[in-house]
């Protein structure tokens, strides 16, 4: 390979080799280490990430890959030690040498790959309608949907699962839609329902319960990591942000059209819902006093707290992963560093920090505080009076009643005072002049660049009118510019991503499984036809999102049994991708809990407002001793807890509650003993086993007081069906009813309902 | 990228083989067919395959292993190492006087002047290693430890500090050491947690469990905390159920799991939590077992100081012994801690003002007892395939804060050392400035230091990954280099 030849070296004879041998293991291919490929020769030219052209024709001195590969930059020798691959010996070194001091003459045409246009790329082309496609078994499907489903199991050789029953069906969408269990007369009343439209009524009746928008505003708060405390150095709490959960839910629940749905988080203020914009700052942040006093370390607190501004937007929205870009361009996406600070520059006057908050209640509770302020004034005026008139006199030994009266209304109405001035306040977007965006030299605030201006991904200019603004753009214009650019109908991103994400909260898994990375470093989609029908057809419906959940749980293939009946299936599609049954799963820490308290009969429904306690701290450093046993407003559901950041629920956290450290695609599914250990033993557990089993005593006894008049006699036998009915929606068979009625008559019914509650098939999705 | 493959595929339910081949690497014919396709990574990533009905099940490393297992020791609060393992003599000459071209202000507030080492240096071992007498006991170790004296951080910010030398990673959630180790290797035993973490007496450190969280791993792989006076939650059931009831409802339990799986064959999520309570059941029994240190002997318990009348001495030297009799029971990754949150340096190690009466009171907590686990452990044969790592987040200055007797926070260069499996002995390797300002010589980050950890389990950190939000995620991101120098 050395063997010098006559004359200067040529490329493909002598130098091409050198590079595949020493240099390609980690520069060549897609993931070029710093940015630089030495397989494609403009891109060799160009450089990597830092250090400028890498080869300079004939100054071999002045060409990084000459100095690298000869030792002569520290730190910087190449190949490094590290990569186990050979260094080059003196000969070689000389060759490359020789080859760019002579020009370094690399022939068109010889490069071993080929660059790719980044931008041609599947999610990045416009969204159009498919046609829906011809299936052979054409009375199963029950709208477009379907038809797509089908098309593509038959063409795998495969046919969907049987309808499910309708308990197991009610259970499902029920569970699915509020994250509930159905009660045992609503499953009933439908299995009964023999009219024309029973699944539809089941749904529309699911879709306008509040109980709905708090389960999906769930999944949105994981995916936009939703905590309230700030994360980080001291944890401690953020303690107005959950008007922004508030909004999530309420406007879920009155299904505001997507597309506004993102506008508002992006820019609420301009439409007085500025808790909407809770969103921009649900980011772990330092606050000032937690940052290090020098400069530098405040300006790497800024710049990381915007970058996770980006990051939220451009994962969420966008389904695009640019936050890398803040350091070099991003290795897979057509996201240049440029790009990602001029995306930036649209958000950079957002702040993290509590502020005045202008809403209708925030206003009602200004004005209750003007109305309180004067009496508490007059009381101690009052107060300080009788105190006054009190000191010439010798012996008072105990102060008048009057004293004690005051003194206690004076801290009733300051309390007051103090509960409504904290709803005057809200931790969401706070918006100063922007500053100054500038392209950071490997993301580092200190190696500041040009000045770049706002301006939409210069990989969409092809499929939209570019966004671009002057430095005077006012901060609010920035935000309504991006929010327009985001929710432009014809966005390739914006509406895939979203019908995406409610397709994986349906079936567990997206059409695309990575739904927050639709990049090319993302998953191909199973369905692509199906995911730009729905996505075309959402945006053309109006963007809403309840009759989006509508057309797919009243789809042939969401109807179908879970049970995997087709061994070829599993065999060929064990992930069930192809959607061949409906994949079960496990419900997630939030269903669980807020389930047990269901089926107890203990939940607590109210809505809204300051979190409650999981914990013995809503934030700070002194650690989270976790609450054990909890009173009615500890029946809430779990929405509706204080959410510390970082910190899981001592017995429900185990099982994947996302820690809102970073954006989260999708919950994973672990399963762990310490879960057995949680579920099976805890406080929670023991308590609401016994609150279940009251309530079915009470339950069989309501009944037998009308058919049973001798009473008093054994009733284990109603007990232990009842305890099915309520925990299972079904009753147990015999051989269920022997076991169970055992243990009742040993250890009581508290111990079968503490078992109903662990089982799998009321913990799972059927 | 291997696009064929699902993720749940990928990354967990799939039991096809590895992906990559271990650690051959790639030859150069392979490289150039592979170059062909132009398929290839650096890299090509290595998921480990994890059977969700066992997933602490061990796994085979990437290469073969020097060390089998982990303990870290994680002093909180940044340790200084002017004080400790850094001997820096012409401190002394400069004591009180500025530093010239020094820094104005730094993390906390103005800088002072310079200050000596606030404990005598001398001699130890064979090597003759020069340690403060601050660490008495730990002093006599030195010829068994490499130590890295020219370590950095990305941050001067405790929280973040933790989280990168826990997870390197500055920002909060991403998976610890401790997961992407029991993520990658599984355990020796399945009776216990694969990965253990135990708190220290007066708190939790200042990341708290980001420290041991699995971020966006799965959660099997979160440490689990225990102290030897808090045991593992819920490992015992609440309210007064009798043994009888309890086994009559597991018994149940077991029955209609079965009966729900039989209607639903080769459902592995199933399957896995009906197994997932006979490993619970299984830690009922062992973790008491390793808890108690009732089997000790009086002259462990003395040599540890666990009887010692300093109750928060003798509760972390009882920490050691159970760090101890994890180890010795196959736990893969177990993390001691000692000290807690920032506490004006009360609680740990951030001797901001009034350094030496608190480390004083610190260094009698530390010394002994973990001296003591390392000789134990050693006596017990067990260095032989554990890693010992002692750790700290960053260093301190080398002057005092202005009108305190403390020093500030300082990332650009401090020490930490390991010792035990595939630990080169007596090495020192690295240095910062004669001051102690900052690292000059074989300057090198905490993702070498991390990178250098799973070398020596025999995964090559450039590969042991996860994808998560389009990322092929790393503990040591896009950085880090083996520190062979201190390699045995």
């Amino acid at each position: 390979m050395v063997a010098a030849a006559e004359g200067p070296p040529e490329f493909v004879r002598d130098i091409q080799p050198l590079l595949v041998q020493h240099c390609y293991p980690c520069h060549a291919g897609e993931a070029a280490e710093s940015g630089l490929r030495l397989d494609i020769k403009s891109e060799a030219f160009r450089g990597g990430d830092g250090h400028g052209p890498a080869i300079v024709p004939g100054e071999p001195m002045a060409s990084p890959l000459v100095r690298f590969a000869r030792g002569d930059e520290p730190g910087f020798e190449m190949p490094p030690l590290e990569a186990e691959v050979p260094s080059l010996n003196d000969a070689e070194r000389a060759l490359l040498t020789a080859w760019v001091a002579a020009g370094a003459d690399w022939p068109d045409g010889v490069d071993t790959a080929t660059l790719v246009d980044r931008r041609d790329h599947w999610a990045f082309r416009r969204v159009s309608r498919p046609a829906v496609p011809v299936v052979s078994e054409s009375d199963w499907p029950r709208g477009p949907i379907d038809a797509f489903i089908l098309a593509r199991l038959e063409a795998s050789g495969l046919s969907p699962s049987p309808e499910a029953d309708r308990r197991t069906w009610i259970r499902r969408v029920t569970l699915d839609l509020t994250g509930l269990p159905p009660t045992i007369e609503e499953v009933q009343a439908f299995v009964a329902d023999a009219a024309d439209g029973a699944h539809e009524r089941v749904v529309d009746r699911l879709l306008a319960s509040p109980r709905y928008g708090e389960r999906y505003a769930q999944h949105w708060l994981d995916t936009v990591r939703y905590a309230d405390t700030h994360g980080y150095e001291v944890n401690t709490e953020r303690a107005n942000a959950w008007p922004y959960r508030d909004w999530v839910i309420a406007a879920l629940n009155a299904d505001l059209s997507y597309d506004r749905f993102v506008r508002e988080q992006l820019v609420g203020d301009a439409y007085g819902l500025d808790e909407a914009t809770g969103f921009l700052v649900t980011a772990a942040v330092l606050l000032p006093g937690q940052i290090g006093a020098d400069d530098a370390s405040k300006r790497l607190a800024r710049q990381e707290a915007l970058s996770d501004i980006i990051i939220n937007v451009s994962d969420t929205f966008l389904g695009l992963s640019v936050g890398c870009a803040r350091c070099h361009d991003h290795k897979f996406d057509p996201v240049s560093q440029r790009d990602y600070y001029t995306l930036q520059a649209f958000l950079s006057g957002v702040r993290y920090e509590e502020r005045p908050f202008f809403s209708p209640a925030a206003e009602e509770a200004r004005e209750r505080v003007q109305e309180l302020t004067p009496r508490v004034e007059a009381l101690a005026k009052e107060l300080a009076a009788i105190e006054e008139a009190a000191k010439g006199n010798e012996a008072p030994a105990e102060p008048p009643p009057r004293v004690a009266e005051l003194e206690a209304e004076k801290q009733r109405l300051t309390q007051q005072i103090n509960a409504e001035t904290a709803r005057t306040m809200v931790f969401a977007g706070s918006f100063h002049e922007p500053d100054v965006v500038r392209l950071l030299h490997r993301g580092d605030p200190e190696q500041p660049g040009e000045e770049l201006l706002p301006r939409s991904l210069s990989a969409f200019d092809q499929q939209l009118t570019p966004v671009a603004l002057s430095s005077n753009a006012s901060e609010q214009t920035r935000r309504l510019a991006l929010a327009d650019w985001i929710t432009h109908p014809a966005h390739p991103l914006t509406s895939r991503v979203i019908v995406n994400r409610i397709w994986q909260w349906h079936f567990g898994t997206g059409l695309v499984e990575s739904a927050s990375d639709f990049g090319r470093n993302g998953t191909l989609p199973s369905h692509p036809e199906l995911l730009d029908w729905l996505a075309d057809w959402f945006v053309a419906d109006g963007w809403s999102l309840k009759r989006l959940h509508r057309e797919i749980v009243l789809s042939a293939t969401y109807r179908q049994a879970s049970e995997p009946v087709s061994q070829a299936a599993v065999a060929s599609d064990a992930d069930c991708r192809l959607l061949w049954r409906f994949p079960p799963r496990r419900l997630e820490a939030e269903a669980i809990r807020d389930s047990m308290l269901a089926v107890s009969g203990r939940l607590n429904l109210e809505m809204g407002g300051r979190g409650f306690d999981l914990f013995g701290s809503r934030g700070g450093l002194s650690g989270f001793p976790p609450i054990e046993t909890f009173g009615p407003e500890g029946r809430r559901r779990m929405i509706y807890a204080h959410k510390i950041r970082m910190e899981k629920e001592s017995v429900f956290g185990a099982f994947d509650c996302p820690d809102a450290g970073q954006t989260l695609a999708r919950r994973r599914r672990s399963t762990t003993p310490i879960q057995a250990l949680n579920l099976f033993n805890s406080p929670f557990t023991i308590d609401e086993a016994h609150a279940f089993a009251d309530r079915v005593t009470a339950d069989v006894a309501a009944v037998t007081a009308e058919s049973d008049s001798e009473g008093n006699h054994d009733r284990s036998e109603q007990l232990v069906r009842r305890a099915f009915e309520v925990a299972l929606t079904r009753l147990p068979d015999e051989e269920e009813q022997a076991a169970a009625e055992g243990v009742v008559h040993e250890h009581g019914l508290a111990m079968l309902c503490r078992v109903l509650l662990n089982t799998n098939e009321f913990l799972f999705l059927p | 990228m291997n696009r064929s493959l699902s993720f749940a595929g990928m990354q967990l339910l799939d039991r096809r083989g590895f992906l990559g081949q271990t650690a051959s690497g790639l030859g150069g014919v392979a490289l150039a067919s592979l170059l062909a396709e132009e398929r290839l990574l650096a890299a090509e990533p290595i998921r480990p395959q994890v059977d969700p009905a066992t997933p602490h099940a061990p796994r085979p490393p990437h290469f073969a292993a020097k060390a089998k297992n982990v303990l870290v020791i994680f002093c909180a609060g940044a340790v200084s190492q002017l004080e400790t393992w850094d001997w820096k003599p012409e401190l002394v000459k400069w004591d009180g006087k500025p530093l010239p071209g020094g820094p104005e202000v730094t993390f906390q507030g103005p800088a002072g002047n310079l200050a000596r080492p606030q404990y005598a240096f001398r001699p130890r071992g064979q090597t003759g290693k020069m340690v403060s007498d601050l660490i008495p006991h730990l002093a006599e170790l030195t010829d068994r430890c490499a130590f890295v004296h020219s370590l950095t951080s990305r941050t001067n910010t405790h929280g973040p500090a933790e989280n990168f030398l826990s997870t390197g990673s500055a920002f909060d959630g991403f998976p610890s050491l401790g997961a992407w180790v029991t993520y990658a290797l599984g355990s020796e035993n399945q009776d216990l947690p694969a990965f253990v973490s135990i708190l220290d007496p007066r708190g939790v450190p200042q990341a708290s469990s980001n420290n041991w969280g699995p971020g966006f791993l799965p959660a099997e792989f979160q440490g689990t905390t225990l102290s030897a006076s808090e045991p593992v939650r819920h490992l015992t059931v609440a309210g007064g159920v009798t043994p009888a009831a309890d086994e009559a409802a597991q018994r149940l339990l077991k029955h209609l799991n079965e009966r729900h799986l039989a209607e639903h064959p080769s459902d592995g999520a199933l399957a896995a939590r009906i197994a997932s309570y006979e490993l619970a059941a299984r830690m009922q029994l062992s973790m008491p077992e390793v808890g108690s240190l009732a089997d000790e002997t009086p002259f462990t318990l003395t040599a540890y100081g666990a009887e010692d009348p300093n109750p928060t001495k003798a509760a972390f030297a009882r920490n050691c012994i159970l760090a101890r009799r994890l180890i010795e029971r196959g736990v893969r990754f177990v993390q001691l801690f000692n000290g807690a949150y920032a506490s004006g340096g009360e609680l740990n190690w951030d001797g901001h003002h009034k350094l030496k009466e608190q480390y004083d009171r610190h260094a009698m907590i530390l010394d002994q007892p973990v001296a003591a686990l390392i000789r134990d452990l050693e006596q017990r044969g067990l260095l032989d395939e554990t890693l010992v790592v002692w750790c700290t987040e960053f260093g301190r200055m080398p002057f005092f804060q202005k009108g305190a007797l403390g020093r500030d926070h300082n990332p650009d260069g401090f020490t930490c050392w390991m010792t035990g499996a595939g630990v080169r002995q007596g090495v020192s390797h690295g240095a910062t400035d004669e001051l102690g300002v900052k690292a000059v010589d074989n300057v090198l980050s905490l993702y070498d230091f991390n990178a250098t950890i799973l070398h020596l389990l025999g995964l090559d950190h450039t590969r042991l990954s996860y994808l998560h939000n389009g990322f092929e995620r790393r503990l040591t991101d896009v950085h880090g280099h083996v520190i062979r120098e201190i390699l045995a």
